[in-house]
């Protein structure tokens, strides 16, 4: 999963980062409005983080931006917690709002059942064969045993399990499980597969020969 | 019963009502008066009438015994002491119902009466020379008395029972309209005060809503300029300037609360990351090093706040006559700008060397009167603000500190050549929390209110404070205090 956060306040940008990074979830940031604007525009991403007051264009003017042609979960940050401004919020295109300060695990939380909704899952517990996903503990299990992945392995399972049944190229899967800043090697996500089909079964994965990988 | 004492529509009403009665009854005396006097100049025209047709009778009596000439009292009264007078019947005729005569001596000896006189005939008393006369009422009648001092006095008089009767009815008329024009007044006065106090009932709504908190609603203006009118203007100017005050204290309360909530979340969401399980040593002190310049930010945040708080609480001085006299909340004293700077400066070049910045000075006496403490802060904003604002990639950067006099006036000048302020800014860096480079630079002394601070103590001291700037050519802050006397 590929999350944008746009934050003005460095600190907060650097911590929220931080925080969502320990979630296994790939991160890319921007400190000002247009910058924000641009990056959401051009990225696929999974879920936006964007704050309300900010330089050159603030929350409302980033979101006004976005929709309606991009149709990516936003979850607003604002220090106003009046009624409203979260109306207002909402009636923008806002998918959801949290006041500073707050509860990081609430907005972890929050962000998993956006990204979860926009892929059309209800639970948060994915059962996929044999093979359950319980997406707010990072796990997977295989026929009752708990088998260990590496966070980027996490990913890419989640991110197939949400979007099951299609199938997602390789270009799309690059896109949603590594950020920026991340190097990717052409032959990485091949490693990860093969490590998955190991540990979870050879069918679990399926191949489309040029067009990419699904489960189903 | 005290609301009914105390209503003002009842108050006017009352006052209306005696104010009214008092006018209407005085018109109503007056009225009667006047027809009063009216009747009896009517009845003493009849009277001298009849007395005139009863002389020139008596006279015609006389005057066959002498031919022609003048007849004078003496002899007229000879005449009628010799009793050889007599009256024509339609002249008897004319004294015989309610009228009445009476010719006497001097003596009192009756000369010559009319059938029927009253007993308690009064006559005026001979007068030296010449003649009296007078008319006066006595109980129900009405006399026309005359009196020669060479002949005899005479009574002619008659029973104004009548005019009395016809004078009571009226009279009963009178007090009738009256109190019915008391009555449609006090009617009128009752619909006019209702009316008068009308937009008073209507301001008082209205202000009862604003107190109720709806403080944008104002009183409708849209009458005719009226003192109630004047009076609606007055308060609505009052509420504006409350419901901006409110506005701007409300905004500041909200501005400051989001300027201590994004750090608050910093401090949150870095805690809260770090518990979440084992770290290394150099992570938790990365973190313990985010909180700390977090835990900073907040501080300068909220020293800034109540320094603030501090400087709008005192008020803005008000006697111009003494600038050095004592004020209520702010001990002011003789203050010299070029010492103040010059503690500034040496208290901030350190910053100065550190960001390779040269600082100018052209410290000349300034001798103000101030609060010593509030202008240090004033004078370390100033400068401060100029060597934070420098571009730190910038050659031959330099901070110019001017301090003078100028006619009455002491100025403090701070100059830089940094990167000056765009110019839709510079109406704005005096806000509270209005940062020109909005991307915060996490420099956790830049809290938004230095300006701010500044433009209050300078209000404080009755002065200005200006800013002049070419962007791309530095920027200017002039500071202009009244000299001390």
């Amino acid at each position: 999963m590929r999350l944008l956060v746009i934050e003005d306040d460095p600190a907060l940008q650097r911590t929220l980062a931080a925080s969502l990074r320990e979630e296994h979830y790939a991160v890319d940031t921007a400190s000002d409005g247009a910058e924000g604007l641009a990056k959401a525009r051009e990225g696929a991403y999974d879920a936006i983080v964007l704050d309300v007051m900010m330089p050159k264009l603030d929350g409302w003017e980033v979101l006004a931006g976005l929709r309606p042609a991009v149709a990516t979960p936003v979850l607003m940050l604002t220090a106003r917690d009046t009624v409203p401004d979260l109306i207002k919020g909402l009636n923008h295109g806002a998918d959801d709002y949290l006041t500073k300060p707050f509860n990081v695990d609430e907005l972890l939380a929050r962000l998993r059942a956006l990204i979860r909704r926009s892929a059309g899952q209800t639970h948060s517990l994915i059962r996929l064969g044999g093979v359950f996903l319980d997406t707010v503990g990072k796990r997977v299990t295989c026929d009752g045993e708990e088998v260990a992945l590496t966070p980027r392995e996490y990913s890419l399972v989640e991110y197939l399990a949400l979007h099951r049944g299609e199938v997602v190229s390789r270009a799309r899967l690059y896109d949603h499980l590594f950020d920026e800043d991340d190097d990717t090697l052409s032959n990485l996500l091949d490693v990860h597969v093969s490590n998955l089909r190991k540990k979870l079964g050879h069918d679990f994965i399926t191949t489309r020969r040029g067009h990419g990988y699904s489960i189903t | 019963m005290s609301s009914f004492l105390h209503s003002i529509r009842w108050r006017i009403q009352a006052w209306h009502g005696v104010i009214l009665f008092l006018a209407i009854g005085a018109f109503c005396v007056t009225a009667y008066h006047f027809a009063w006097d009216h009747q009896m100049r009517r009845v003493d025209r009849e009277l001298q009438d009849s007395e005139h047709l009863l002389i020139r009778t008596l006279m015609d009596a006389v005057k066959p015994d002498k031919e022609s000439g003048q007849i004078s009292p003496e002899e007229l009264a000879r005449h009628l002491r010799a009793g050889d007078l007599t009256l024509p019947p339609d002249v008897v005729a004319r004294f015989a119902s309610n009228s009445y005569f009476s010719i006497r001596d001097f003596d009192g000896r009756i000369l010559l009466q009319s059938a029927s006189v009253p007993d308690d005939l009064v006559f005026l008393p001979p007068p030296k020379t010449g003649f009296s006369d007078d008319s006066r009422a006595v109980g129900l009648r009405r006399e026309s008395l005359r009196s020669s001092s060479r002949g005899f006095s005479s009574v002619i008089g008659r029973d104004i029972t009548r005019e009395r009767d016809e004078m009571h009815r009226f009279a009963w008329l009178l007090a009738g309209s009256g109190l019915g024009v008391w009555f449609l007044g006090l009617l009128g006065g009752w619909w006019l005060a209702g009316r008068a106090i009308k937009p008073i009932a209507t301001i008082s709504r209205t202000a009862s809503r604003i107190a109720e908190g709806n403080l944008a609603d104002r009183i409708d203006t849209t009458g005719t300029d009226s003192e109630l009118d004047q009076l609606s203007h007055v308060l609505n100017r009052t509420f504006d300037r409350l419901h901006t005050a409110f506005e701007r204290q409300r905004q500041f309360t909200a501005d400051a609360s989001h300027e201590l909530r994004t750090p608050l979340t910093i401090l949150l969401a870095e805690t809260q990351r770090m518990l979440k399980r084992e770290r290394t040593p150099a992570e938790y002190q990365e973190a313990l090093r985010i909180c700390h310049d977090t835990s900073e930010r907040m501080r300068h945040l909220v020293e800034a706040l109540l320094l603030l708080a501090r400087q709008e609480a005192s008020p803005p001085s008000t006697s111009d006559a003494q600038p050095c006299s004592d004020r209520n909340t702010v001990v002011h004293q003789s203050c010299n700008l070029a010492d103040i700077l010059g503690e500034t400066i040496a208290q901030l070049q350190p910053l100065a060397d550190a960001r390779g910045i040269k600082i100018e000075t052209h410290l000349h006496t300034a001798s103000c009167c101030g609060d010593r403490s509030s202008l240090a802060i004033l004078a370390a904003n100033l400068v401060g603000n100029a060597l934070h604002h420098h571009r730190s990639d910038a050659p031959d950067r330099s901070v110019t500190i001017t301090t003078g006099y100028d006619d009455e006036l002491v100025f403090l000048i701070v100059s830089d050549n940094g990167p000056g302020i765009p110019v839709e800014d510079q109406t704005h860096i005096f806000e509270r929390f209005y940062r020109v480079d909005k991307a915060r630079t996490g420099d956790s002394a830049h809290t938004g209110l230095g300006l701010a601070i500044a433009k209050t103590i300078v209000g404080n001291h009755r002065g200005t404070i200006k800013v002049q700037s070419v962007p791309g050519a530095g920027a200017t802050f002039t500071v202009s205090l009244p000299a001390a006397s």
